[in-house]
């Protein structure tokens, strides 16, 4: 399990595990203190990220198309956060 | 005709109920069965709340709450984790149907609009409180209170606390730090970024004070009169149901 931290710009954390699938995102965890509308999505905005490459430009899109596709508000931060983290802690080992 | 809204004071309640009665009114709301609400509230014993997207374990010292008998409970509501002190914070929520003329389609907007109630309310105590984006009410840039906002079933929640005294030992005695090691810089960090209208005004101030310019500041910055009133039996029985089979399960507490 890799895990990694995000410091938004303005306050938020963003706290991230992932598994690595072959250089593809397995099992990840978004956790923080953000805020998104509605809440009970992120569980879904997880599977939907599950065999994503790691490579920001494409996580960025990921979760850009699921935020538009199912109306996801964010606030305290943007999907270019999330992803970040999600690149962060794939580059880390454990 | 000034709107009516109605005004609860459900004093001390443990973390679940509490967690559970905020949602019962939303619903009860949402059927149009109770009329806008804001509600005082306070805590017992002393809770940690999360947010809805924190990690229980990652965020909090349970062992610590177990050993000292504070409740630790998921929110609805995202943000971050709090620390809600007995007898040093008062806790509000204000439950609103969306198509009110105080909610905005913008959910920063309407955070503001909401906590200018709070910030109103803690001017009339000489406080010179001010919002700060996103969700916090600031004094000279130090935080008083945090605030919390979520929408659902056509109507908006929002919570959150005002310190009307603050501990940052207990504090986080209680929320998880990254190591021991640096425990005690996050305190004195807390004691110079955070405030409570105590310690700001150099004198005792009780909840029923607090309260009272409080409800000033809501009534003349929502335009509402505000009139006492008590929880209905749909709601009482909906908080039990939501405390007994949601707030007070592992399963919703450690979900994330």
């Amino acid at each position: 399990m890799f895990r990694s931290e995000y410091k938004v710009e303005g306050g938020k954390l963003i706290k991230v595990q992932l598994n690595k699938d072959d250089g593809r995102i397995g099992a990840i965890k978004i956790t923080g203190d953000f805020f998104m509308y509605p809440e009970g999505l992120i569980e879904d905005l997880e599977k939907f990220l599950i065999g994503c490459p790691l490579n920001e430009t494409i996580i960025i899109e990921t979760i850009r198309k699921f935020i538009e596709e199912k109306g996801i508000t964010l606030l305290g931060v943007a999907p270019e956060d999330f992803a970040r983290c999600i690149i962060k802690a794939g580059e880390g080992v454990g | 005709m000034v709107e009516k809204w109605r005004l609860l004071d459900t004093e001390l309640n443990d973390a679940f109920y509490n967690m559970a009665l905020d949602e019962a009114i939303v619903i009860a709301r949402s059927r149009g069965i109770v009329p806008n609400t804001l509600r005082f509230f306070r805590w017992e014993p002393s809770s940690v709340s999360i947010g809805y997207f924190q990690s229980m374990e990652e965020e909090v010292d349970i062992e610590a709450c177990n050993r000292l008998g504070i409740n630790y409970v998921r929110r609805r509501t995202g943000g971050g984790a709090v620390y809600h002190d007995r007898d040093g914070e008062l806790t509000y929520s204000l439950i609103i149907n969306e198509d009110h003329r105080l909610i905005s389609k913008d959910f920063q907007k309407t955070y503001e609009t909401l906590c200018l109630g709070l910030v109103k309310g803690l001017r009339h105590l000489g406080v010179p409180a001010e919002f700060k984006p996103i969700n916090d009410i600031v004094v000279n840039g130090k935080k008083i209170s945090g605030n919390a906002q979520t929408r659902g079933m056509n109507v908006v929640h929002q919570h959150g606390t005002i310190l009307r005294k603050v501990d940052p030992t207990l504090m986080f005695t209680v929320l998880s730090v990254p190591s021991e090691k640096i425990r005690d810089k996050i305190i004195k960090s807390v004691e110079e970024r955070v405030t409570s209208v105590e310690k700001y005004l150099g004198r005792g101030v009780s909840f029923e004070e607090l309260k009272s310019a409080l409800i000033m500041g809501f009534k003349e910055s929502f335009d509402i009169e505000l009139s006492s009133g008590e929880i209905t039996d749909f709601e009482k029985q909906t908080a039990l149901k939501l405390k007994r089979e949601k707030y007070s399960t592992k399963e919703w507490n450690f979900r994330r």
